[in-house]
């Protein structure tokens, strides 16, 4: 799905661009900044074609499945700071490495060297992080 | 008008891959998690399986010329600069599939890999993310959808995504720059 868009719309230059939640976020957000106050922030050169609303399509395609199947129901957020932290870190990071997971996923799938080594330490990261959560749950119990 | 057909057509695509991913509670950090926790593979054959088919696609249609812009290469310094706007000088490197297809190139050597900065940041990068990500519950791809399935968790993790961007730009960018 993502590869036929690149090749039906030539959503390029950059490559293997056409699904990433970090990179269209930085650009939506770039863009509406530099709108503004015109700065110069930086954008990829595919945003002078599109807007990139990518993240707001995907809640919405994901609000649509959840009340179809009803699946839908409310949660209350019981550790607000940690999740905006953790936004907060994987976006910079995103930035900083050129994709969120999803993107990282597809880099390797295109035979990019920096995806696979970025995906061969998300897959490093995990393990620690499951590391982590072991010995959180162990002192919980 | 191409502006708007294309703008429509990524909306198309996020919107299928939203729907798709809510149904299928696709996730790129939790099929490892959950394979290292609870030796679960459900999750892990959707990721490889997801990998393949874009790997397939690509082999079948570089040759076809029907994919025009190549594999992205951010080793390569022009591509690099023109996203970043970043002066960088590295020499040319090759991606994984020159190296299978064609062998090495003229003047690259494998060393000069482990030469370029980029690559230890793509790899600590990769680390923090998959750190960050578990400890959070969920790669990117599944907050949005946690956050459609209406839980307020991921509204804060989405917060914190819009704002990083402006707080990195306006005081973290200058000192990135050292790192490409």
């Amino acid at each position: 799905m993502v590869v036929s868009f690149e090749a039906l719309f030539n959503f390029y230059p950059p490559s293997a661009y056409s699904f990433c939640l970090t990179c269209h976020t930085r650009d939506l957000v770039n863009q509406t900044v530099n709108l503004i106050f015109r700065t110069n922030f930086q954008t990829a050169p595919i945003s002078h074609r599109a807007v990139e609303a990518t993240s707001f399509f995907v809640i919405l395609g994901a609000f649509i499945a959840a009340r179809r199947y009803r699946e839908y129901r409310l949660q209350k957020s019981n550790r607000p700071l940690l999740f905006f932290a953790a936004g907060f870190v994987v976006m910079i990071l995103g930035i900083l490495i050129f994709g969120c997971p999803t993107r990282i996923a597809v880099r390797v799938g295109y035979g990019d060297l920096y995806g696979i080594i970025a995906f061969v330490g998300m897959v490093f990261g995990v393990w620690i992080g499951t590391i982590l959560l072991r010995r959180v749950s162990r002192k919980l119990t | 008008m191409g502006r708007i057909v294309l703008t429509l057509a990524l909306a198309i695509l996020g919107g299928g891959i939203g729907f798709l991913a809510q149904r299928s509670r696709m996730c790129f950090v939790a099929g490892f998690r959950d394979y290292f926790i609870v030796r679960d593979r459900e999750l892990l054959f959707g990721i490889f399986s997801f990998i393949v088919t874009i790997w397939l696609l690509t082999s079948v249609l570089y040759p076809m010329n029907i994919i025009r812009s190549g594999i992205p290469q951010y080793g390569d310094a022009v591509i690099r600069r023109s996203v970043e706007h970043v002066r960088v000088s590295t020499s040319y490197i090759p991606s994984i599939r020159d190296f299978i297809i064609g062998g090495l190139g003229e003047g690259t050597n494998l060393s000069s890999h482990f030469l370029n900065k980029f690559i230890y940041i793509t790899f600590a990068g990769g680390l923090m993310i998959g750190l960050v990500s578990t400890l959070a519950g969920g790669c990117v791809l599944r907050q949005h959808v946690l956050f459609a399935q209406g839980n307020m968790n991921a509204l804060y993790y989405i917060a914190g995504f819009y704002t990083s961007v402006v707080v990195y730009y306006v005081f973290l960018f200058r000192y990135a720059v050292l790192l490409y």
